[in-house]
């Protein structure tokens, strides 16, 4: 699918605010299944805006604003290409021990700084008791939705996953970070992923839709005949399903949120500042998009 | 003997079998570097050593050279300042062994700063097989904010003191490395100056190196990684503030390196460059020697709670605009867990085999290693791998039963947090006890070495002395103290400063007649009379 | 050198001047009451009320003399932020904090001071005070500060360091006496005869440089020209004014572009043409209040200029 996207964020200061530091991680990653082929900032009061690829692969846009201003806006553009993925392996519960796996996976089947030993993990690590890594993964995406609900403003962005157990609700960021500790549990390396999610359904005219940036995850799965090289397969518990990789515009993975957040920033002065941030994805004629 | 009736501070003096004493035979005779030493403590006597200490805390707490103690031992009631525990005896050290101390030491520092380069960069030792990627990724001072960056000159630990400990086989060994802010050389350098002023006496038949350089090494090494030409190059000290225990050695360094001692408040990021906030307006500062650990220094990197930090420092870092000592990062090379692999970037990076030995440890992650671990609990010692000043340690031999089980259980829950180690006969050293009588005290070494563009290691260093009988725990926020460490001169110049103090004639003044004034004055006064 | 640094000086000078004046000016008053002298005569009017309005504090009623509330309230009250033991310790807090750069002999003179003054409090005797309390806390706050400058200007070196401090010292001194003035001065035009401007000369120790400087009897005019414009008197505003400019030129990167210099230059030349060009029975509560004005937007363009940087107002997301 070709989209075009548009992700605007404007704040709004009431006093003066002076060295105004922010790291943006919006841009659509080139993966696989994913082409961005056009990217474009525009920042007012005008910055330069510097570029490096954090430790994760993900493209970090960093600028500064150090005059005094009562008014930042950040004005991303994008155009990207996605592709459907291929079939998720069925490997055994048996290949997560191969070196090939191990070394795959790396940091992301570490559990948890301090895995919580929280009530009611058990109750749902013993559901998700499965045949094989993917199928406990197909398990997740049904559970999680199921037992959660799904409510902005129960939680907010320095919420534990502790917070998700006891409110019993949360956003797709809540989903997500208790999906991985369960993954993780079982010996599956998992990984959070922020993106775009094109959240119309498949037969609804839409061509424009103003959505949010999503967060959904990516497991590690052991190849079918147990050598191969293991398979990172994007789910997303929030929407009950494996991820259809035409859909969700990846931007980058890390651990958790706070590897990746979209927008990060500082600020001197002691104003409170208000904010409007819009994402606004439009599907495109695969024609009216080849551009050259 | 002397005329007194006081029975000599040293007398009968017995070493500990089975430690040994750096200054005495097992039979109780002085070595022969330490005779002249032990001869002057039978003259200072008891009541010598009462009196210098006495004068020595006074010295101290006057000019504020202590450090806060929690006042009951369970660690809870009011902090108190205390005179920092200086004891008088000295800890003596022969040329020919400070040599081969140095060059392990300049050896495994140089293995260290390739680790922490690979690990940010190529990983090659984790390609090679050698370390396990997951043990670095779970470092807990493993900075994936600066990952790819390269620091000038490849240097990243700048400042290194790497502990030794003296087996009772004669052997140094490493005990734990020190690479992101070690801290105690303002105390190496005021004991020195302490024990000159104190017992000038002992010193007597001594040629002892000087410390008092480590300033200038400092400076210079600041000064040649800083990216600017080296007699413009701006140095600062970044302290955390007055309220950090360490802040003493800070405004010290400052103040003998003749740099601005700064706090977060001073320092500003502008266009990816640092400044100092100054009466003329802002003034670029090229090099950082910090005192802060890296959670601290960038709100927007890492703790994005904390207030001691400058938002975009790493951006200025990352651009090469301004050089900071120690590199950020730098913790995931004195990991405990990661000591075990110290011997192997020896010879990994360098292609020698070591000069100093590790202590004999074993890594909790694997279950047969744990195991034996379990079992033989009580003749090794644990340290939790999150931890430092000696926090958190359990010494199996002095633990009773009660202790060891609670230790399994800790240990079983989350083993990849605890190593073990065979426990190290250290080596003693006379200390003055409460009587003024001396007795045999374990002792550690944390030599400071100073990389710039080669590594300078200041002679001795500072020896951690344990107060209590018996006791292996030298840190002083645990009761411990600490000795003037002495290298004595051997003729090899290889690490002198400058040039030797010769002795010459002063100039003849022959109008100095009469000892004060001058000529026409003094006929003056004559002619009045 | 920081610009952090340089405004924890400027404020331990201004501080410490503070804490000087108050001393003097409670003991002149102290004095002058206790000789009953002070608010009786008509002219000019200087007692414990007065002092309080100097300070902000303009009370419903009239403060009777001999006052000993008002007087302790002005010395060692500790709850109040203007009172002479508020200062001590400010400048103690200020001078811990650039214990570096200061020498200890001064760090070790300011902190006995305050250190004296706690502990003293009770001798001095703070609640209810005593009517010797605030007498002797005073003298002894002005002997101390006549020691702190005096190791100061021995021991410290003549770099920026000591030109902000002491231009701390001087704002705050020319502050004190143009308020001591506006508070003092009779409003009407009639000049009697009304050798009680005394006080005034008492409050601020300038009394025998008045008798050798002016041939005039100390009456309300004469004192308060001498006061605002003798620049042989160091004390005086017009000299403050001068030595301000001195240090300023000193400290300043680029003197001739600096709003403060500049400033600070403009008034040096009003303050010269006023004396040369105003009749000798002028009205100068008028200057009083514009030359206060003044100062004040100097001590802005100070900020500015030198501690701009050091000033953030806290970081937020």
């Amino acid at each position: 699918m070709h989209f075009a996207i548009r992700f605007l964020t404007e704040y709004r200061y009431d006093a003066p605010v002076t060295d105004n530091l922010n790291a943006l991680r919006v841009r659509p990653a080139t993966t696989s299944t994913q082409r961005c082929d056009e990217f474009h900032t525009r920042i007012e009061p005008e910055a330069r805006v510097s570029r490096h690829l954090d430790y994760f692969g993900t493209e970090v846009l960093e600028f500064g604003v150090p005059t005094s201003h009562e008014q930042l806006t950040i004005d991303v553009r994008a155009r990207v290409v996605t592709s459907p993925p291929p079939e998720p392996p069925e490997g055994s519960w048996e290949s997560l021990l191969s070196p090939a796996y191990v070394d795959a996976a790396g940091e992301f089947a570490l559990p948890w700084q301090d895995q919580p030993l929280l009530t009611g993990l058990d109750d749902l690590h013993d559901e998700l008791e499965a045949d094989s890594p993917l199928e406990t993964l197909e398990l997740l995406c049904e559970l999680v939705p199921d037992r959660f609900e799904y409510r902005p403003g129960a939680t907010y962005v320095g919420s534990t996953v502790r917070d998700l157990l006891e409110m019993e609700a949360g956003v797709c960021q809540d989903f997500v970070h208790l999906s991985l500790v369960l993954l993780r549990r079982r010996g599956i390396a998992a990984r959070y992923v922020s993106g775009y999610l094109w959240a119309a359904p498949e037969d609804h005219g839409t061509d424009s839709l103003e959505v949010d940036t999503h967060a959904w995850l990516e497991a590690l799965l052991p190849s079918s005949d147990g050598h191969g090289e293991p398979v990172w397969v994007s789910a997303d518990p929030t929407n009950r399903r494996l991820a259809d990789g035409e859909t969700h515009v990846k931007i980058g993975h890390g651990r958790f949120y706070s590897d990746v957040p979209p927008v990060k920033g500082l600020y001197m002065g002691g104003a409170t500042s208000e904010l409007n941030a819009a994402v606004t994805m439009s599907r495109l004629d695969p024609q009216t998009s080849a551009r050259a | 003997m002397g005329t007194g009736v006081q029975t000599p501070a040293i007398d009968g003096y017995r070493p500990q079998a089975p430690f040994l004493d750096e200054l005495f035979e097992d039979d109780g005779t002085p070595r022969p570097t330490a005779r002249a030493l032990v001869e002057e403590l039978r003259r200072l006597g008891p009541e010598g050593l009462i009196e210098a200490g006495r004068r020595r805390d006074a010295i101290f707490m006057q000019q504020g050279i202590t450090f806060e103690t929690k006042g009951a031992d369970d660690g809870e009631g009011a902090t108190k300042e205390r005179p920092f525990p200086l004891d008088l005896v000295p800890r003596v050290l022969s040329g020919q062994e400070w040599r081969d101390i140095k060059r392990g030491l300049a050896q495994r520092i140089r293995a260290l700063n390739h680790f922490v380069d690979d690990v940010y960069h190529a990983r090659e030792i984790v390609r090679e097989g050698l370390v396990p990627w997951r043990l670095v990724a779970s470092c807990p001072h493993f900075a994936r904010a600066v990952h790819g960056i390269r620091p000038p000159g490849g240097v990243y630990t700048h400042v290194a003191g790497c502990d030794l400990v003296r087996h009772s086989d004669g052997t140094w060994k490493v005990i734990e490395d020190n690479v992101r802010i070690p801290s105690g050389i303002s105390y190496v350098l005021e004991n020195r100056a302490a024990m000159a002023r104190l017992v000038p006496e002992l010193f007597a038949s001594y040629r002892v190196r000087p410390v008092d350089h480590y300033p200038q090494l400092l400076l210079s090494a600041l000064r040649s990684v800083a990216p600017s030409a080296e007699s413009e190059a701006t140095v600062v000290v970044w302290t955390p503030g007055p309220a950090n225990p360490a802040y003493f050695e800070h405004a010290f360094l400052a103040r003998q390196m003749g740099v601005e001692l700064v706090e977060a408040s001073d320092l500003v990021v502008r266009d990816d460059v640092l400044y100092m906030r100054t009466t003329r307006g802002l003034e670029r500062a090229h090099a950082v020697y910090r005192r802060l650990d890296d959670d601290f220094v960038d709100p927007l990197e890492f703790r994005p709670d904390s207030l001691l930090g400058v938002p975009g420092l790493i951006r200025a870092y990352r651009a090469g605009s301004v050089a900071i000592a120690n590199a950020f990062g730098t913790g995931v090379a004195d990991d405990k867990a990661i000591y075990c692999f110290v011997p192997d970037m020896i010879r990994f990076y360098l292609g020698e085999e070591p000069i100093l030995e590790n202590v004999k440890t074993y890594l909790l992650s694997d279950p047969e290693v744990l195991a034996h671990v379990l079992d033989r609990l009580d003749q090794l010692v644990v340290k939790p791998t999150g931890e430092s000043g000696g926090k958190g340690v359990m010494i199996g031999p002095h633990a009773d039963e009660v202790e060891l089980q609670r230790m399994r259980r800790v240990i079983s829950t989350h083993p990849d947090r605890w190593i073990a180690q065979d426990v190290v006969r250290l080596s003693t050293v006379p200390t003055v006890g409460v009587d003024a009588s001396l007795q045999p005290r374990h002792v550690d070494l944390r030599p400071f070495a100073v990389f710039g563009e080669r590594i300078d290691i200041v002679p001795g260093g500072l020896t951690r002395v344990a107060l209590e009988d018996g006791s292996l725990i030298v840190n002083s926020s645990r009761g411990g103290g600490s000795k003037d460490t002495w290298v004595l001169e051997d003729g090899d110049d290889a690490d002198r400063a400058g040039p030797p103090i010769a002795d010459t004639q002063p100039p003849a003044l022959p109008d100095l007649r009469y000892g004060a004034w001058t000529g026409q004055q003094q006929q003056q006064q004559q002619q009045t009379r | 050198m920081l610009a952090r640094i340089a405004h924890e000086l400027y404020w331990l000078g201004r501080n410490l001047a503070r804490a000087e004046f108050t001393a003097r000016a409670v003991e002149a008053v102290f004095q002058a009451e206790l000789q009953g002298t002070s608010e009786t005569t008509p002219g000019v009017s200087f007692g414990s009320g007065g002092l309080l309005a100097m300070f902000g504090d303009v009370s419903e009623e009239p403060i009777r003399p001999r006052n000993g509330r008002a007087l302790g309230q002005l010395t060692l009250d500790a709850e109040r932020p203007g009172s002479m033991l508020a200062s001590i310790e400010r400048a103690r807090e200020g001078a811990r904090t650039v214990r570096d750069v200061i020498s200890a002999e001064m760090w070790e003179a300011i902190n006995t001071t305050a250190l004296g003054l706690r502990e003293g409090g009770q001798l001095f005797g703070a609640h209810p005070p005593a009517p010797a309390g605030p007498s002797l806390a005073s003298q002894y706050v002005k002997e101390r500060t006549a020691l702190i400058w005096g190791v100061a200007n021995r021991s410290m070196l003549r770099d920026e360091a000591k030109c902000f401090l002491d231009a701390g010292g001087l704002i705050e001194i020319s502050d004190m006496v143009l308020r001591m003035l506006r508070v003092a001065l009779p409003v009407s035009d009639s000049a009697p005869a009304d050798g009680h401007a005394l006080i005034l000369l008492q409050a601020v120790g300038g009394f025998h440089a008045y008798l050798r400087a002016v041939t005039a009897p100390p009456n309300a005019r004469p004192v308060a020209r001498f006061l605002l414009f003798e620049r042989a008197y160091p004390d005086s505003v017009a000299a403050c004014v001068d030595s301000l400019h001195e240090v300023f030129t000193t400290a300043d990167a680029g003197p001739r572009n600096s709003k403060p210099v500049l400033r600070v230059s403009r008034l040096a030349a009003d303050l010269d043409f006023q004396r040369r060009a105003l009749p000798d029975g002028a009205e100068l509560t008028g200057i009083c209040e514009q030359t206060q004005q003044e100062l004040a937007r100097i001590d802005q363009d100070v900020a500015e200029r030198y501690f701009a940087g050091a000033a953030a107002a806290g970081l937020r997301r």
